[in-house]
């Protein structure tokens, strides 16, 4: 990390710690209070759309270090969010279990689940696991969709709000601060995952994982783990995202979900801790703006072909990821460090 | 015993149509070792661009299919061209996640010209369907099955004596060794994607003849991965052969498991054979295993 | 290479002002000091449900169009909408539903009971009142805040079922009915129907079977099907599936046999195209509207709009639904604005709402939206507002009507322990 001149670190614990500068908790401190004071100017609609970026971010944090940092390609992630979000429903619903428990077996559920399927991860990689991973994710909402003593079937399944002691979270704001929360938290998490050996050992298992078995890092332990960790994510987040809806459905978990995701994370940066948070806010914010006021501005003002608002979008999504795969490959993140070096050095940046 | 001769040739016949999709994808990864996930989608606007030429511009049969040949033809040149050649040496994540971009663009494109998702081929062939024993078997599902056999027959013969078929296996298996050859690899890769879209045309013309052209030749797409895995990614025989076996185990399984079980369940089963050959044989009945040397 | 980073730094200060204003920007309407009545219309316009949910946002759009300009709004006040696609995704319609409550709609109009299924949660524990034009029973049973315009697909079978015990069935004893569904709120509505009704009808279901929206074969449940000796085939899906189904029974030479029923999700103009006439010749359906081209007096108007404002929709049984839907929220916010004056209905908040359910759409009573589709009426423990459909059977690939207005009852499903909460 590159710091600026002047500052020196005296203690290995300085030396290791993410925040160096003043200006670092400065910047923080700003960012936070802008945060937890954003209910008080965005209305509801506002925080509807911050809170699922919240949600979403969890599950693209976890999906990015299956990944972006361990080189497992996976592109069943919307089914294991669907675990997890099914999971606190019928622990919330049916057995009215209280909203952490349904959060934390959430998380247990769907990693567990995504450590079943990542067993292939062992033996196959690349496109193979990838396939995999698809055919999870369709066997995965099969079986919620046709174990309907439990899971509601088709019809799907109502969640109750969440609690926590006695306080309801019934308000967008309380709902804001309870993702928020848990946003931070999953975040502060993964950035010190990647920095301690079970991080490193991923990382070498991306890059080569022939040369990381004959380096010593059991291939077995290492990759379910990214699994079970990814997957653990995407359950919270699918808990949190149960409570948000209110109204489960199977139909709410598609393969272009999980697309959407792999998109997400691929624009934001793959391997990155900010990459997955670029990448959700510009891919949700272009949803809201193209579906919001885009498409019905142009449709009231421009006497378009038929097809175009219907079409819009997917063209516009798949070719924003074709496009970011081919010009900028290493994602928003990317740019977002040259910024940054670049704002460092000036007037001798490049 | 009737319903099981119903179930076999049900089985072998959808099963050579999801055989026919997966040629497409074998070719592709045998010469060039891209795993094409926008399968699904070629097929689609292959299909539309069909309906188009013969329902919207009224263009006779033998007028309208060859130009849907040129039109596949292209639409493989430019995806060659415009999205994989800037990414030749990236990692195989980038390619892969590149064609599902693709394949969302492509579904786009589709929803944009044609909006209303769903509609039909004139009629191909004869609808009387052909009776065999006690079972019955219609016409489109035979002249799919027939035309894939055909086409496996000269892929099989064009890979294994034509220059070029050969050029493409030398290409797949190692891109340095064949440019150090003086083979221009970009003219390979162009080809075979426009073989491959041209394969995926054939397939959604059939396949739309069969059960009108909707999304859900994409899903079929999906399936024709599972034929792909278990037959092995870079082997033709392996597609023809592992096509019918997964259409029998559709049909059986669905036909026998469903009174037991849950309505629905031929759905999930190609996915759980997925599952079953990354546990047991990941390679499939007739790849090759691949080794790597770090 | 500073133009480079110029360049960055003005892209990205562009990016950081559109996203700071964007809480800002509201979507166009009438001018601000109008009074107007505001209404949220949420449509799955694009998206994969974008060939129903694209003509019936253009008919929402075009009917209050219709009642702005001819007939002076409701009682004089023009309807302002807010209107918003959901590109059907639940996620979208929960964010959309919070914004018709935050900029002080006061009732919202959804299109399939999907979306709808996905925002009453929501809508409910806030006690805005919402309107499904396409229905499901999980919607409103029990009774709360969520409408459904027309009979959903439970009451098609249970009306498609009365009609053949009455007018088909010759035999003694209980007809044998085979169920082919769409794996989805389509196909299980019928079989929750089935599974309420049957018995009390006298039909005895010998098999249930469901397809994907995009089966290309169903030869293997056919198959089954036909093993087990049915007399009639009830199939609740959508055009291509039944498509599908129609041609593989042609093949089995299950059909012309037995007799077929349809809901009304796919007895439509699409069906006939994809199967070809010849093999669904004689199929029964049901369908809750008239067909365009119909001798009523709301054709007229819908179709002079429709020629107008959006020519390419003409023909598509989903713009009827959806203009009627537009006309039966004017008459509510009519009924409302009599029984409690403008400035109670039009605050936009709980006070209205309320107002809007026991005062506009509790008290109507038979509405007749220009003949379209049945009379709009509310009766107490029952949310639906229109509850007739027709029979309808195709003849010579037509799709003729032969009956007037069935109404189908109504079923208490929450009292099986089988139906979902």
């Amino acid at each position: 990390m590159n710091l600026p001149a002047g500052i020196r670190n005296f203690s290995y614990a300085t030396d290791m710690a993410i925040f160096r500068t003043k200006t670092h908790w400065a910047l923080l401190l700003a960012l936070l209070v802008i945060l937890l004071t954003a209910p008080l100017y965005w209305g509801n609609y506002w925080l509807g759309v911050a809170n699922l970026i919240g949600i979403t971010v969890i599950a693209a944090i976890g999906l990015n270090i299956l990944t972006g940092y361990c080189g497992q390609l996976s592109i069943g992630h919307a089914g294991f969010i669907a675990v997890g979000a099914y999971t606190a429903a019928v622990l919330t619903n049916r057995l009215e279990l209280p909203f952490l428990v349904g959060l934390i077996s959430a998380g247990v559920a769907a990693g567990l689940i995504g450590l079943i399927f990542g067993i292939p991860s062992v033996r196959v990689k690349g496109f193979y696991l990838a396939i995999t991973t698809i055919a999870a994710q369709f066997i995965i909402i099969w079986v919620i969709n046709h174990w309907s003593s439990v899971t509601g079937g088709f019809t799907g399944i109502s969640v109750p709000l969440a609690s926590i002691g006695g306080f309801v979270f019934k308000s967008e704001a309380s709902q804001f601060y309870l993702i928020i929360t848990i946003t931070i938290i999953c975040i502060f998490f993964t950035k010190n995952l990647v920095r301690t050996r079970v991080g490193r050992a991923f990382i070498a298992i991306r890059d080569n994982d022939l040369a990381a078995e004959v380096m010593g890092i059991t291939l077995f332990r290492y990759k379910l783990l990214a699994f079970f960790i990814g997957c653990f994510f995407a359950g919270i987040a699918g808990s949190l995202l149960a409570h948000w809806i209110g109204f489960m459905n199977a139909e709410q978990f598609s393969l272009a979900e999980s697309i959407l995701y792999i998109g997400m994370i691929i624009i934001g940066g793959l391997g990155t801790t900010i990459g997955p948070i670029l990448g959700v806010v510009f891919i949700r914010l272009l949803q809201q703006v193209l579906t919001v006021q885009v498409v019905p501005f142009l449709e009231s003002t421009v006497a378009l072909p038929a097809g175009f608002a219907s079409g819009v979008t997917p063209m516009l999504f798949g070719l924003v990821i074709v496009l970011f795969l081919v010009l900028e490959p290493r994602g928003l993140a990317h740019r977002w460090a040259l910024f940054k070096s670049a704002y460092r050095l000036w007037p001798f940046s490049y | 015993m009737d319903e099981l001769l119903q179930f076999v040739i049900t089985g072998i016949t959808v099963g050579m149509v999801y055989a026919l999709i997966a040629l497409g994808f074998v070719l592709v990864w045998k010469s060039s070792g891209v795993a094409n996930l926008a399968l699904g989608q070629l097929v689609l606007i292959s299909a539309w661009f069909t309906y188009g030429m013969l329902v919207q511009a009224g263009l006779p049969l033998w007028l309208g299919f060859p130009l849907v040949v040129l039109f596949a033809l292209a639409l493989g040149w430019i995806i060659e061209r415009f999205i994989l050649r800037p990414l030749i040496a990236q990692p195989i994540l980038s390619l892969i996640t590149v064609t599902l971009g693709l394949g969302y663009f492509i579904e786009g494109v589709v929803t944009f010209i044609w909006p209303w998702s769903v509609d039909a081929l004139p009629r191909l062939f004869p609808r009387e369907p052909l009776h065999i024993g006690t079972a019955v078997v219609s016409q489109e599902y035979l002249w799919a099955a027939a035309i894939s056999l055909v086409l496996f027959g000269l892929l099989s013969l064009y890979f294994k004596y034509n220059k070029m078929g050969i050029a493409m296996r030398a290409t797949a298996d190692d891109q340095m060794a064949v440019q150090a050859c003086g083979i221009p690899v970009t003219k390979i890769f162009s080809r075979s994607w426009m073989f491959a879209c041209v394969l995926a045309a054939v397939g959604g013309i059939l396949m739309s003849s069969i059960g009108g052209i909707t999304f859900g030749l994409v899903e079929t797409g999906l399936k024709a991965f599972s034929v792909v895995i278990l037959g092995g990614l870079n082997s033709f025989l392996g597609a023809i052969v592992a096509g019918p076996i997964i259409g029998l185990a559709e049909n059986l399984g669905g036909g026998y498991l469903t009174p037991l079980t849950w309505p629905g369940v031929r759905e999930v089963i190609p996915f759980i054979i997925i599952i079953i050959v990354m546990f047991l044989k990941p390679y499939g009945l007739f790849g090759e295993v691949r080794i790597e040397r770090i | 290479m500073k133009r480079k980073r110029l360049l960055i730094v003005a892209g990205v200060l562009c990016l950081a002002l559109v996203v700071a204003t964007l809480p800002f920007a509201s979507a166009c309407g009438p001018e601000a000091g109008e009074k107007t009545l505001k209404i949220g219309i949420t449509t799955p316009s694009t998206g994969k449900a974008a060939e129903k949910g694209s003509p019936m946002g253009h008919a929402n759009l075009d009917a209050i169009e219709y009642i702005n300009t001819e007939l002076g709004g409701v009682a004089g006040y023009p309807i302002e909408v807010v209107w918003l696609d959901n590109a059907y995704d639940a996620a979208k319609v929960v964010t959309n539903v919070k914004r018709f409550m935050d900029e002080g709609c006061i009732m919202f109009n959804t299109a399939s009971s999907a979306m709808m299924t996905a925002c009453m949660e929501i809508a409910n524990r806030a006690e805005f009142p919402g309107l499904a034009s396409f229905g499901s029973p999980i919607l409103y049973r029990p009774p709360q805040h969520i409408y459904g315009q027309m009979p959903d697909y439970g009451d098609d079978w249970i009306a498609f079922a009365k009609y053949y015990m009455e007018n088909i069935w010759k035999g003694s004893g209980k007809p044998r009915m085979a169920m082919h569904l769409l794996n989805n709120s389509t196909g299980y509505g019928a079989r929750d129907a089935a599974k309420a009704a049957a018995d009390k009808l006298g039909i005895e279901i010998i098999s249930t079977d469901e397809h994907t929206t995009t089966t290309t074969s169903e030869m293997e449940s056919l198959t089954r099907i036909k093993a087990l000796n049915p007399d009639v085939l009830y199939i609740s899906s959508t055009p291509a599936p039944t498509a599908v189904i129609m041609k593989n029974a042609y093949d089995l030479g299950l059909y012309p046999g037995i007799t077929v029923g349809l809901g009304h999700a796919s007895i439509t103009k699409a069906l006939v195209d994809i199967a070809g006439a010849d093999i669904v010749e004689g199929v029964y359906g049901v369908f809750p509207t008239v067909n365009w081209g119909d001798n009523v007096p709301g054709m007229a108007k819908m179709t002079e709009y429709c020629q107008k404002l959006h020519p390419k929709d003409y023909g598509n049984m989903d713009y009827i639904t959806s203009w009627a839907q537009s006309l039966i929220v004017a008459e509510i916010l009519r009924v409302a604005l009599e029984n409690v004056g403008y400035d109670v209905l039009a605050k936009g908040d709980v006070e209205s709402w309320r107002v809007v359910e026991t005062q506009g759409i509790q008290k109507l009573k038979d509405f007749d939206v220009g003949g379209l589709h049945g009379p709009v009426s509310y009766t107490p423990g029952d949310n639906r507002l229109s509850k007739s459909v027709r029979l309808f059977q195709i003849k010579k690939g037509v799709i003729t009507p032969i009956t007037d207005w069935i109404e189908a009852p109504v079923v208490k499903y929450e009292e099986f322990d089988w139906f979902g909460k």
